[in-house]
């Protein structure tokens, strides 16, 4: 355990208060962009700016403090992280220049490889959506709409087509949904080489 | 003027009404746009849930590399998140040699390469930039006279890079719903978020911000919401009647294109104009030839 005294870091940095580091060198280390944060001044701007704000338990500015206080647990299972929509309203406020977004989903990234599920239909529509690019090298907005429907199990999967039954139709009817299956791109075969290559290459998730 | 067409995978689908009228805009304003060969998703902005920072790069470094392969022309993404995910990772390649090189060291699995001299481009920077206003006002042969648009924004349109427009006070899209001849209402959200990706899975949330956004669209006049993002139309239009139910509003505005709205404007039919694909119909506000 790197039990260290930490810096002056937001209010509750007080001198002489005992920091729990290893969790910081482990998001600085293995989090993809995860060392952008040591750029973060702990200003707020970001938090102000969040249209998710409401809904996150822990905005951006205290998610970095918290990984700075060693709080791993409430870090990798924060709903926050993936309740990140990208809209940059963050980034081009920030006086650090932190890309607060790629800081995000490099922490969400993580804490999946780490078997934590912060926000569990996200992740798996996530999840879906990987899938189809990795099989077609493209999006077919309905297939990755029915897996991640019938991921639910078959009873939910069926309520939740249900649900969403009326504005299928309407994207049928309306000619905005593609009726045959989405073929795989011609080169789909290298671009899984260069996926698998990027998955072992790449920091994201490696312990 | 010669462009690559990076269409992407909701253009194919959800957002076909956007390609549809924006091939035929392009062509009465001398556009010529070809496909990438081969192309593949970009990612959007969920890809981090099953690939690492590294994985998402190289997705759309390939596409950068087969636009250098073919012919290295500028890069048009009318999808605002295809437009960001392309152009940030497009920089970090032309800042991070390393980064470069490592990526260079994946795109050799298919005999690709990238050397970082590709543009990628917004179709609104294009429309303003290099076609012009001028140009875009003399192709108009059915002013949009009366029709109050709000021309709404969102986030990866402009954010983070403000390249070709100002990321706090935008101006482009009102700029080109006024040379068609409609009135442009300016509303305070047209900037804030409509969910994007999210929409489906944090259905709650969201409702909430689309309530926003057409509420404050609404109240200050608009009748018709524009945007040049397919993530933005689904979301504030497909969704409409189910946020209704859920928030208890009572909404019924369509949301279009920027480039619908051309094509009505400049003369060409209902079909060109590709309002038959509404879900929910502009025909009261939008007399196509
Ligand atoms: S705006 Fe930037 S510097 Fe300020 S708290 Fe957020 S990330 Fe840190
Ligand atoms: S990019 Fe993410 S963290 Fe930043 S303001 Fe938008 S939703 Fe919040």
């Amino acid at each position: 355990m790197d039990q260290v005294v930490g810096p002056k870091y937001g209010s509750r940095g007080g001198a002489g208060k005992a920091y729990n580091q290893s969790f910081a060198r482990e998001v600085y280390r293995n989090v993809d962009s995860g060392e952008e944060i040591k750029m973060c001044m702990q200003c707020g701007v970001c938090a102000a700016s969040c249209p998710l704000k409401e809904k996150m338990d822990f905005s951006p500015r205290k998610i970095f403090t918290l990984i700075r206080a060693g709080q791993r647990e409430k870090v990798l299972s924060s709903q926050a992280i993936m309740l990140c929509t990208s809209c940059y309203s963050c980034k081009v406020r920030c006086p650090r220049k932190v890309p607060v977004v790629d800081v995000m989903h490099g922490l969400a990234h993580y804490a999946l490889r780490q078997g934590y599920k912060p926000r569990a239909e996200t992740a798996l529509f996530g999840q879906k959506f990987w899938g189809n690019i990795y099989r077609l090298g493209r999006i077919d907005e309905k297939d990755v709409a029915l897996r991640y429907f019938l991921g639910h199990g078959l009873g939910q999967g069926i309520k939740l087509m249900m649900e969403n039954k009326n504005m299928g139709i309407g994207m049928l009817w309306y000619k905005r949904m593609k009726i045959l299956p989405e073929r795989p791109i011609k080169n789909v075969k290298s671009l899984r080489k260069m996926l698998d290559k990027a998955k072992a290459m790449g920091k994201g998730g490696a312990v | 003027m010669n462009y690559f067409l990076y269409q992407g995978c909701s253009l194919e689908a959800g957002g076909i009404h956007y390609t549809v009228s924006l091939k035929a805009v392009a062509k009465v304003l001398g556009l010529s746009l070809k496909e990438i060969e081969d192309w593949n998703c970009c990612g959007a902005s969920i890809s981090y849930v099953g690939g690492n920072e590294l994985s998402v790069d190289v997705l759309a470094a390939r596409n950068l590399a087969l636009a250098e392969a073919q012919g290295g022309m500028d890069i048009v993404a009318p999808c605002s998140s295809c437009y960001i995910v392309l152009n940030k990772v497009n920089y970090k390649l032309q800042e991070k040699p390393g980064l470069l090189a490592e990526v260079n060291e994946v795109l050799a699995e298919g005999n690709l390469k990238y050397s970082g001299k590709i543009r990628v481009r917004h179709l609104l920077d294009v429309l303003f930039n290099d076609v012009g206003l001028d140009k875009i006002r003399s192709a108009v042969k059915k002013p949009l006279n009366g029709v109050q648009v709000a021309g709404y924004v969102g986030c990866q349109t402009v954010r983070p890079f403000g390249e070709y427009d100002s990321v706090e006070k935008p101006l482009i899209q009102d700029r080109i719903i006024e040379a068609i001849g409609a009135t442009a209402v300016s509303f305070p959200n047209k900037m804030r978020c409509c969910g994007s990706g999210l929409f489906l899975t944090e259905l709650t949330a969201c409702y909430e911000l689309a309530r926003d956004i057409l509420g404050d669209a609404q109240t200050n006049g608009g009748k018709i919401v524009s945007t040049a993002c397919p993530m933005c139309q689904m979301n504030l239009e497909a969704y409409q009647k189910r946020m209704n139910k859920a928030l208890g509003t009572n909404f019924n505005i369509p949301v279009v294109f920027i480039t619908q709205l051309m094509a009505v404007a400049f003369g060409l039919s209902r079909k060109e104009a590709a309002l038959d694909r509404l879900l929910i119909s502009a025909d009261p506000f939008l007399k196509a030839a």
